[in-house]
This record gives C-alpha cells, structure tokens and sequence, in this order.
C-alpha cells in the first residue's frame, strides 16, 4: 500500500475528483466498516460511523498531515466516532465484566462442576461453530460484552491490530489494552461455553 | 507453586502473547501439565479469540458503498460552494 501518495489524494477528493474518492474508500472502506460494525453491533450505526469518519478526513486533513500514518489516525477516529454512537444508543444496563469472568475458589482452583472444568470445545469443527444458528450465538456473545472490552477485542484480535497500535487507537496505555483484552476474551469463552456448546454442562 | 487463577488471571494473556519470562513460562507449563482443567481454559481461550475474528462483518456492502459515496460528494460541494 501506498501511503506517500495519501495528502495529495486528499486534496484532489476535496476539489471535487472521483477517482480519488473512490481509490480512498477502496483502501479505508472495509476496515472502517468492519471496526464501526465490531463496536456499535448493528448497521445503521456501523454507516453513520463510516460517513462521520470520511467526512472527518476530508475536513480535517491538516490535523494529521505529517504525525502520523493515515491508517492508525483512521482507527482512532472510527474507534472514537463508534463509541460515541453506542454510549448515545445505549437502551439496557450492561452486565459488569466482572460478572462474565471464571470464578475461583479460595484455593486458587477454578469453581464449577467437573464437567465444566473438563469441558473442551475448542476441538469442535469450525462447520458447526460457525453455523447460522451457532454464529447467531456467537454474534450475541460480542453483543453482551461491554463496549470499551468488544473494542479493544475488535481492534486486536479481529484487526489485529499490535497492542501499542490498539492503544493509540483507544487513547489508553498499553497495560489498559492487555488487561482489557484479557478481561473480554475471558467473558467471551465464558458466554460461549454457557450459551453455545455446553448448555447442558453448564445447567449441571 | 502456581494456582489455576494466577495461570488463568496472571500469566495466560502474556504467555500467549509470548512476553512472560522464561522463568514463569515454565512453571505455567509445569502446572498445565498435570492440570487438566487449565489445559481444556486455554484451549478454549485461544479458539474463543479465533472465533471472535472469525464472526469479523464482511466487506461493505455495495449499496452502502454507493450511498457514502453520494453523501461524500454532496458533502464535499456544499463545503466548496
């Protein structure tokens, strides 16, 4: 990809030329959707956050003209224009993260039955993991988790983005970023484990 | 001797993300070895992670496309009018 040409192309989307535009969206469309997606969950929102952001780049090409690469300023702006979406759309109280994590017995020992200890999906194939219904599931797990974890979750482990790139995006310290990534993937295997694979094991 | 949280809650995120200490790394190893319930979280971890990007949304729709592209420019020519 070629980021040198990035300012001048910018300047010739703003005087009115197509080309341009198109050869912008081709190389920023998808991944600001994807992230804009990943964090508001639903596509309403996902298009305004895509509008906001490109209309921000092209007014505001002098904030990062010269500091830094286009594709990292385009995360923070996406990552930031998503947020505010979902903190102003937010309808049900979130379930503290605390509540998604595995629980610990005074031992050190992980609480729950031995089936649940014992249970391993992580074998299952991927057809039936990512079956609609299964996805369905999966899709509903992501929607649980609480904004500022599904963001550093998207951002690392569907972007893959580095950790110091993450917490750029975010605006926090990288230490922010890891136990925050931590903290999700822990909900997220435990939403998982109770709600898609192991209903029964759960129930036990 | 490590415990199943300090595996889980303190050591895990590092080891897979290759910075823990070689010095920890083998007393999680140690402990994954005879902990068969450690050995079943971190698989599951690791799929949960390739499976939250793997539910990633597919390219934007073309419509879509469409639509941002005519909200640009109309955008763009009230700016310079």
């Amino acid at each position: 990809m070629d980021q040198a040409d990035e300012p001048q192309l910018i300047q010739r989307v703003r005087e009115g030329d197509t080309g341009a535009l198109g050869t912008l969206m081709g190389r920023y469309g998808d991944r600001v959707y994807r992230l804009a997606y990943g964090i508001t969950r639903n596509e309403p929102d996902a298009e305004e956050v895509v509008q906001d952001v490109f209309l921000t780049l092209f007014r505001k090409i002098e904030g990062f003209e010269g500091r830094a690469a286009l594709g990292s300023w385009i995360y923070r702006v996406t990552t930031n224009a998503a947020l505010i979406k979902r903190r102003g759309k937010r309808a049900q109280v979130e379930v503290p993260i605390e509540d998604l994590l595995p629980q610990f017995l005074a031992d050190g020992h992980r609480q729950g039955t031995l089936a649940w200890l014992m249970a391993d999906w992580s074998q299952t194939p991927d057809k039936y993991l990512l079956a609609q219904e299964n996805r369905d599931l999966l899709e509903q797990g992501l929607n649980n988790l609480p904004e500022h974890y599904r963001a550093v979750l998207v951002l690392r482990d569907v972007e893959g983005l580095s950790n110091e790139a993450a917490a750029e995006a975010l605006g926090e310290s990288v230490p922010t970023v890891k136990s925050r990534l931590h903290r999700a993937r822990m909900a997220l295997r435990e939403l998982l484990s109770k709600d898609l694979f192991w209903p029964e094991v759960a129930r036990a | 001797m490590v415990t199943c949280k300090d595996v889980i809650m303190d050591l895990l995120f590092d080891y897979l993300d290759q910075t823990l200490s070689g010095e920890l790394a083998a007393e999680l190893e140690a402990h994954l070895k005879i902990c068969a319930p450690c050995r079943a979280y971190l698989a599951t971890y690791q799929k949960t992670r390739d499976l939250a990007a793997a539910a990633s949304r597919p390219p934007m729709p073309e419509e879509m496309k469409a639509r941002l592209r005519e909200f640009l420019l109309k955008k763009l020519a009230e700016g310079r009018s």
